[in-house]
């Protein structure tokens, strides 16, 4: 799919303001968590429905040694709105505890708390920075787990979906000497990519 | 300038007046968790008056709320600045109060979302941090009530009205995903196809109802038997089909021995009549030979036939 929705200057720019973002996340995670925090290098895409569906295909389903979560969270602000959504592969939830010190081996609620908590933290650090160079400010809605109250499939088949198009950030994060990894995709909405691209424009003038 | 600093302080105290009565509960407190601020929804949901919990430490005034865990929650608002939420499905509520509508409302205490936003000061440092209370106890018991609603539609879906085993369709179902599973791990499955012998007789003889009994019965001996993680369904009219999942032939023919005794000791009593009668059984155990789960039907029903031909009231395991 041709992204012809930004040009190359604005994707450049676009992912250079989630790259400073995603720096000062890592060291704000680093002082609450006082872990070192593996980032990839954020990668722009468009993307549309289809797309979305096969990245949340795999959600909730075991495979052999993993089962994929997956959190989503809207935000928005200054004309831009969106939503996060973090998948947690190969996340050990003894692990995610160790992380956010609960004390005990969490039951299975608490396990999805667990899940809402890293995903708020690490949507609010990143969001938190791109909002602050985009000189606004987003408002976050609660975290939801993906496929608690629906079954995904059931989701991304029907299809009344709004959008026919979405920008889309994908971040990886990995944190050193935890078995935990997840992708932060922070999809743009359709109707606010103009906003964004207004935004952009004025950091490239 | 007095008439603006009169709407000033007029500005001040409506914003004062919707805070304190907006249906939303506030609570500000610093970093030691002492509270600053208690709004009426507070008040009186709580009933505890501001002059009872101001200048309290949040945990004294309310024992119930887990400390450790508020604890982590509050700190990420403090060092990341960052709005922290809590859902009614993770934990229904923080404060426990009771229901709004005390004679109407159907759960003994308000559901509650909650969202903690951090409070800068002039200088940008955060001091403070709001809890903002929401009551979410419609919200939370319609989709309860919804979930349950589902999860029982599912299960009717799934069940052979008769017997109360799988019907057909779900079965068939787990049948494939068995043998997928089978596909991937090679762990054992043996697959059972038995049915009742004579049945149309039994059927002609003393009618459907005697006949629906006999089916029954053989349900009831097979519930009896299934281990857990067995699946057992009515396949067809008098046929049934179970899969033992981690068992291999041999032990699926210790299991049909064990099931054809079981049936072949039992008498039943319906519509004054009673009668005794026994069941064919065929096995067939997942191998690599077999290429799709019609296949493995197949097998286990040619174990069926052999098993019919070489006199019924037995069981015959291909290899």
């Amino acid at each position: 799919m041709p992204d012809y929705l930004l040009t190359e200057d604005q994707r450049d720019c676009l992912q250079e303001i989630t790259n400073v973002a995603m720096g000062q996340a890592g060291s704000h995670l680093a002082r609450l968590l006082d872990v070192f925090v593996v980032l990839s290098i954020p990668h722009v895409s468009v993307l549309n429905p289809t797309d979305i569906a096969m990245a949340l295909q795999s959600l909730n389903r075991e495979t052999p040694n993993d089962v994929v979560h997956g959190v989503c969270q809207g935000f928005i602000g200054g004309g831009i709105a969106g939503e996060a959504m973090l998948i947690f592969h190969e996340t050990d939830f003894n692990d995610l505890a160790r992380l956010l010190k609960y004390d005990k081996i969490p039951d299975e609620q608490a396990q999805y708390e667990l899940l809402m908590d890293t995903a708020n933290v690490l949507n609010g650090a990143c969001l938190r920075g791109i909002a602050e160079q985009l000189d606004t400010h987003f408002s976050f809605g609660p975290p939801m787990l993906l496929g608690q109250h629906c079954n995904i499939t059931d989701l991304l088949q029907n299809n009344n979906m709004k959008w026919k198009q979405a920008l889309v950030v994908e971040i990886n994060y990995s944190i050193e000497a935890h078995k935990i990894n997840c992708d932060l995709l922070l999809v743009i909405a359709e109707h606010s990519i103009s906003g964004l691209i207004e935004k952009l424009n004025y950091l490239l003038d | 300038m007095a008439k603006k600093q009169t709407s000033l302080f007029e500005d001040a105290h409506w914003q004062m007046d919707i805070l304190q009565n907006i249906d939303v509960g506030l609570v500000v407190i610093d970093e030691n968790y002492i509270i600053d601020v208690w709004n009426s929804f507070m008040q009186n949901h709580s009933g505890k008056a501001p002059e009872a919990v101001l200048g309290k430490s949040l945990f004294d005034a309310f024992p119930e709320l887990p400390e450790t865990w508020f604890r982590h929650k509050a700190q990420s608002v403090f060092v990341l600045q960052n709005t922290a939420f809590t859902t009614w499905e993770q934990r229904p509520y923080l404060f426990r109060f009771p229901h709004y509508r005390p004679i109407t409302g159907t759960t003994e205490y308000m559901y509650q979302n909650s969202s903690i936003i951090p409070l800068a000061d002039s200088n940008g440092a955060v001091k403070h941090i709001c809890l903002i209370i929401y009551d979410v106890t419609d919200t939370a018991v319609n989709k309860l009530a919804q979930q349950q609603a589902n999860q029982q539609l599912q299960a009717l879906s799934r069940t052979d009205h008769l017997t109360g085993l799988f019907n057909r369709g779900y079965w068939e179902l787990r049948l494939i995903q068995e043998f997928k599973r089978f596909d991937r791990y090679e762990q054992p499955s043996s697959l059972l196809m038995l049915d009742i012998d004579h049945f149309k007789k039994i059927n002609d003889t003393y009618g459907h109802t005697v006949g629906d009994e006999a089916i029954r019965a053989v349900s009831r001996v097979i519930k009896e038997q299934l281990r857990n993680l067995d699946i057992a369904g009515r396949y067809g009219g008098e046929e049934f089909g179970i899969i033992l999942t981690n068992t291999n032939g041999d032990g699926a023919y210790v299991f049909a021995e064990r099931l054809r005794t079981n049936i072949e000791k039992l008498t039943i009593f319906a519509e004054g009549h009673e009668i005794k009668f026994t069941i064919s059984i065929g096995i067939a155990e997942l191998d690599n030979q077999l290429h799709d789960h019609r296949q493995w039907i197949e097998k286990a029903d040619q174990g069926l036939y052999r098993s019919k031909e070489t006199g019924r009231n037995r069981v015959t395991l291909l290899p």
